[in-house]
């Protein structure tokens, strides 16, 4: 019975983190698709790699 | 993970940022002065000499051309990270407890700290990566604190809002670009001590000496995480590469004694960013942790203590390959 317990207790434990990943990722995605469309494909200087802006000026 | 310990200031730590390739670590004390390591090997560069007061702030512009320095002698100063120079002070009532740029780098925010009859006030200075260039004397925003003062200030993504941690555990919202009011959230029960945000600036993470730290969302506030810990927090950080954040702080020196605790709680914690569990402790610090860089491509972390030290922490491959069941059954 006991054993029957434990194996319930995790079942739903790794339920509700199933749940918590996936709702993070859920509004990840949307986050960053937001700010994607925000930003135009312009990066931020502090986002932008330092070798392809070399290149650019190249 | 053995940490490379940097014995560089004479007081307590107050802040430490890493330049964006994270080759470089800027380190500031109550000792006023500003030194600055290479990241991998913990080898001292410089210093930065001229603050008359200890140094409550430091930032560093992308491209790792000029330093920004916020002191409790009433002053902001830039410097020539190349040379040492001083390019340029400003001078304000009170001390400087906050200087943080935008994503640009094209504003300077600033926090003053509230005394004498000053309020706390929050400034915003145009900025430009020019050492020879002449800085605006006058600020283009100036936000006075309302009854609870700022602690802790920052930009959010494409500079849209300024987002502010008050003494009373609440989180304000401006306009970034005009500086109006926004709201006000309640968050802490206690003092905001820290305010980090992800590299994307979308949400951010709040520590506070009510034990607890959280993690919000930019644009609307919405607290998303929580992480409780046993002792007063001054710093919590984000980790990129991996879901985890970590947190310092530790019983007051003032509260040991009176309660009779022998367990400070210096150690920086390690929580899981998604599951909000508390999954590692790394001991060090022989009093408080002040603060938390995190390596900008998540590859270490340095700590700032009340002892005066810096621990440098290069992560190792077992922090890198942990893993909880569920995210090893559903990868990204």
């Amino acid at each position: 019975e006991d054993l029957a317990e434990e194996s319930q207790a995790s079942k739903e434990l790794i339920a509700q983190r199933v749940r918590l990943l996936e709702e993070w990722r859920a509004w990840r995605r949307a986050v960053v698709s937001e700010l994607e469309a925000e930003r135009g494909g312009v990066l931020p200087l502090e986002l932008r790699d330092s070798e392809k802006e070399d290149e650019v000026i190249e | 993970m053995r940490p490379i310990l940097l014995k560089g200031h004479e007081r307590p730590l107050t802040q430490l940022k890493y330049n964006k390739e994270g080759d470089l670590l800027f380190t500031t004390a109550r000792d006023k002065v500003v030194n600055v390591y290479y990241s991998h090997n913990g080898e001292r560069l410089g210093t930065y000499v001229g603050h008359q007061g200890a140094l409550w702030d430091v930032e560093v512009d992308p491209t790792s051309t000029i330093l920004i320095t916020g002191a409790a002698d009433n002053s902001i100063k830039l410097w020539e990270v190349r040379t040492g120079r001083c390019i340029h002070t400003w001078d304000f009532p009170t001390a400087v407890k906050v200087v943080k740029l935008n994503e640009d780098a094209n504003m300077l925010l600033a926090v003053t700290e509230e005394r004498m009859g000053n309020l706390g006030t929050l400034y915003v200075f145009p900025f430009v990566i020019d050492t020879s260039a002449k800085h605006a004397e006058e600020p283009i925003i100036k936000i006075v604190s309302p009854d609870s003062k700022f602690t802790k200030a920052g930009w959010s993504y494409l500079n849209k809002y300024i987002i502010a941690g008050h003494a009373d555990g609440s989180v304000s919202q401006y306009d970034g670009k005009t500086g109006e009011f926004l709201k006000n959230v309640a968050v802490h029960d206690k003092e905001i001590t820290d305010l980090q945000f992800a590299p994307d600036r979308t949400y951010f993470i709040t520590a506070s000496k009510d034990k607890t730290a959280r993690i919000l969302d930019t644009k609307n506030l919405k607290i998303m995480k929580t992480y409780v810990a046993d002792a007063p927090l001054n710093t919590a950080a984000i980790t990129p590469k991996k879901d985890y954040v970590i947190l310092g702080g530790g019983q007051e020196a003032r509260d040991v004694t009176t309660t009779g605790s022998r367990q400070g709680k210096f150690e920086a914690r390690f929580y899981h960013k998604i599951f909000e569990d508390e999954i590692g402790r790394l001991k060090g610090h022989f009093g408080p942790l002040n603060h938390i860089a995190v390596h900008p491509d998540g590859t270490g972390f340095a700590s700032g203590g009340e002892d005066g030290y810096v621990r440098l922490h290069h992560f190792d491959k077992s922090y890198f390959d942990f893993l909880y069941d569920v995210e090893r059954i559903r990868p990204e």
